[in-house]
């Protein structure tokens, strides 16, 4: 049984940036930023709260307490403004960032898919690509074999998988980094809005590829600003602000309540 | 701690996965050149006949004594400042990786140990053609060499690990290291022989990578390591691994903040 269980969960983000460091706190700059926390906390929906960790430096605080179950079949899309938390919420998902407090525990497998051209070299060809990438999804050899001719098929790219991919068009490069990626079978799949990359004409081909692939999937989990894509895939969705967790429900119910909080 | 432990093993476990990485860095270094990774022994070659000689003439003594044992070192001595280097910027250079998909940190300390045992493996076709020149013929202690080479890998691989978590916090440290690295090199028997060191022979003594380069060097030239040698490394690699352990617990989950 798939599931993913996250209690209370803060991911704090240090700034570190050397010219600040040593200064910071001679120039009174931390009480600035926890004033400017104060005078905004009422007006701005954008960012993480700024606050002070343990040791007394600035901290992002990305996420705040957040807690949730997430069970099998469940099909889950993340509203919320850009710096609300979404990417580092998928990123916990995916064991990436270990809360600096809280625990997150999943059981199956979590693949997150956020960059799909990750680990993409210009000048090898199409087929050590899909190599390079099929090893860094974790598939094994065989099962790269065995994906090796339904990419071809997909991405028509015929003789051009022999050629180093430096030589490839924008739309033929998408087309292939999208076969890879699709050609996984994940347990519990987690993505950032990888749909909105690409050019119209090839959605359409793609898109009875990246139905079966999110069907096939147990828990997706898709972060996105997309209401019909969320619509289409989602059953369920989590509205996250300022790094806490405000909404978490059927799918209809938290989009009202994230169009109604966007509404001046 | 458990989660320490099985970064580890983890990261070792994916021998396979981290040989793939590392190959695929060196096709991609040296894709589109005609020679390809023949460059890594090419280059190697031209420096030790230019330091071999140099050699020779600077300590007084014989082309045949100095171009197989200046080889034999400079060798070692790519192997252990190149790892050190590689670790000190393992994660800084694998950031996109590290926060885009899941795995074990020490999976990228592999790629970086089998990335430099296949440039050694490049560069040690030179000393071989040099010691076919030369006839130097290796005694029986060149049956515990693959143990010392084994063993000085196994003791760089923590002082690349540590060196990789400080250097992704603190981003001056991969420069430090490299000028630390540079200044030790005159102080590491390479171009010498210790004991022309004379009476200030207790800076090669002193310095553990004289004892690194010794445990692989003394075999190749037909001798053998001393006890010396042996204890040294073995001591630094247990004491090593048995604090960066503890160092690696405390910090592995806070590394992915820090990039």
């Amino acid at each position: 049984m798939l599931s993913i269980v996250a209690k209370d969960i803060h991911v704090e983000f240090p700034i570190y940036d050397h010219h600040m460091r040593s200064l910071k706190y001679t120039l009174g700059l931390g009480q600035i930023a926890k004033g400017l926390n104060r005078f905004t906390a009422g007006k701005l929906n954008v960012g993480g709260q700024i606050g002070t960790g343990e040791r007394g430096r600035v901290v992002i605080k990305a996420l705040d307490g957040v807690s949730f179950e997430i069970q099998e079949g469940d099909r889950i899309g993340l509203l919320g403004h850009n710096g609300s938390g979404k990417t580092t919420l998928l990123r916990a998902l995916a064991g990436i960032y270990e809360p600096v407090s809280g625990t997150i525990h999943a059981s199956g497998r979590v693949v997150p898919l956020f960059d799909l051209q990750l680990g993409m070299d210009l000048d090898a060809t199409g087929i050590e690509n899909i190599w390079m990438r099929g090893k860094l999804l974790g598939l094994s050899t065989q099962q790269i074999k065995d994906a090796l001719d339904d990419i071809a098929e997909f991405t028509d790219l015929g003789e051009y998988l022999y050629m180093p991919i430096r030589a490839y068009s924008m739309g033929m490069m998408v087309r292939l980094a999208f076969a890879i990626s699709t050609a996984i079978t994940p347990e519990i799949l987690v993505l950032d809005e990888m749909i909105a990359a690409g050019d119209a004409a090839f959605f359409a081909r793609a898109a009875a590829r990246l139905k079966s692939f999110l069907s096939r999937t147990g828990v997706l989990v898709i972060a996105s600003h997309s209401m019909p894509m969320l619509r289409e895939w989602c059953n369920k969705g989590m509205l996250l602000e300022r790094g806490k967790l405000i909404a978490y429900g059927p799918l209809d119910d938290v989009v009202d309540r994230y169009e109604r909080a966007a509404a001046p | 701690m458990n989660a320490c432990a099985d970064d580890l093993r983890i990261g070792i476990c994916s021998w396979q996965l981290s040989q793939f990485l590392a190959w695929q860095d060196i096709k991609q270094r040296y894709r589109r050149s005609t020679l390809g990774p023949v460059w890594l022994t090419l280059s190697f070659g031209i420096q030790m006949l230019t330091m071999g000689v140099l050699s020779s003439f600077l300590f007084g003594s014989s082309l045949e004594r100095s171009l197989p044992y200046v080889c034999a070192g400079m060798l070692l001595w790519f192997l252990i400042t190149q790892m050190i280097n590689d670790g000190a910027n393992l994660f800084v250079s694998t950031a996109r990786y590290i926060t885009q998909i899941k795995c074990p940190l020490t999976l990228f300390l592999m790629q970086a140990i089998w990335r430099n045992l296949i440039v050694a493996a490049h560069n040690a076709t030179i000393y071989l053609v040099v010691a076919a020149l030369l006839v130097v013929i290796p005694g029986p202690g060149i049956l515990l060499l693959p143990l010392g080479l084994v063993l000085v890998i196994i003791c760089l691989a923590w002082v690349a690990l540590v060196s990789a978590v400080v250097s992704a916090r603190y981003r001056d440290v991969p420069v430090m290291i490299q000028n630390i690295l540079n200044i030790l090199f005159w102080f590491t028997p390479l171009m010498y022989f210790p004991e022309q060191l004379g009476s200030k022979r207790f800076l090669a003594d002193f310095n553990p990578f004289t004892h690194m380069i010794a445990l692989v060097r003394a075999p190749l030239l037909g001798g053998a390591p001393s006890l010396n040698d042996w204890l040294a490394v073995l001591a630094l690699t247990v004491f090593g691994w048995a604090g960066t352990f503890l160092f690696f617990a405390r910090f592995r989950a806070r590394v992915v903040y820090w990039l």
